[in-house]
């Protein structure tokens, strides 16, 4: 089915090369999907990670509960590799 | 001209009010309705009469919500007569989100949704739910597009149904590197077309 863009108000039907260009936009957002998922999934364990940095520094003595903690939080994009990982994965529990 | 106190039962009898020139205002330049649009894009009416051009969103639909890829409206820009929108982005993206069970409120930042320096697209609204009752509102402002000075700046506040059925409220602001006078904005979903909506383009002096 053919495809048309609008400009000024205009409709105009994509020629050939836009068509094959914005099949390839389209193909490219779809395979970036996990990755953009993991990057997201990243960004929040970064965020989880450093709200407890305090509790790491050299002058302080992590419990083994936080030790779990992190650790977990720094394994927790293993294995992550589709969308749907990424979306039902369930998070670490703070102590 | 003597001055005249107006109470509520004198404004019946005014024949004239002055004129008040220095307010500004606000003009429609364009407005676009979205029809199965693979893009929608604006080629004129971008110049250096304005220092301020908003575009409002109305009620954007798109075809698809093609749940694992997050469709997302995206814009781009370029400048004089060229038309490969691929212009040098630094942008920020946050949302919050709610449901209607008050199940998963929060608010967070998306790296998925910014940009450093690149020349894609850049999302206004990731994850755009297509039921039909779901659609997208909102504005993108570009400041001072013909300034040969600085960079140009961008920022965009939309609500929409997100795909999972919930409200989203997304902020996008960043920035166009470029000292090049912008002239052209292109409008489109990262997979399918806009079906239905409306984008209008209005000037602020």
């Amino acid at each position: 089915m053919p495809r048309y863009k609008l400009v000024n108000g205009e409709r105009i039907q994509l020629t050939a090369e836009e068509e094959a260009a914005r099949d390839a936009e389209e193909q490219a957002w779809a395979d970036g999907a996990a990755a953009r998922a993991l990057a997201d999934l990243r960004a929040k364990r970064n965020r989880l990670l450093a709200e407890t940095d305090y509790l790491a520094l050299s002058d302080n003595t992590l419990s083994d509960d936080m030790k779990t903690y992190r650790q977990e939080l720094r394994d927790f994009p293993d294995g992550k590799d589709t969308v749907e990982k990424c979306k039902n994965a369930t998070w670490p529990t703070k102590p | 001209m003597s001055i005249v106190k107006l109470n509520n039962r004198s404004v019946k009898d005014v024949t004239a009010f002055g004129s008040i020139t220095s307010l500004g205002s606000l003009t429609h330049i364009a407005t676009q309705t979205a029809s199965s649009s693979a893009s929608i894009s604006f080629t004129s009416g971008i110049d250096s009469t304005y220092k301020e051009y908003i575009f409002y969103f109305v009620n954007i639909h798109p075809q698809t919500d093609s749940s694992s890829a997050e469709t997302a409206l995206v814009f781009q820009v370029d400048t004089g007569t060229n038309t490969n929108y691929n212009q040098t982005i630094t942008s920020t993206y946050f949302r919050s989100q709610h449901d209607e069970s008050a199940s998963s409120p929060a608010l967070g930042y998306r790296t998925s949704g910014d940009q450093a320096q690149g020349t894609g697209f850049q999302n206004l609204a990731e994850g755009q739910g297509a039921d039909n009752d779901q659609s997208l509102s909102g504005t993108l402002h570009l400041f001072d597009p013909s300034n040969t000075t600085f960079v140009k700046h961008f920022l965009s506040n939309v609500t929409y149904s997100h795909h999972g059925d919930y409200t989203m409220n997304a902020y996008v602001g960043g920035y166009v590197n470029t000292t090049t006078a912008l002239t052209r904005v292109q409008f489109k979903m990262t997979n399918g077309n806009i079906d239905s909506g409306q984008i209008l383009l209005f000037g602020l002096n």
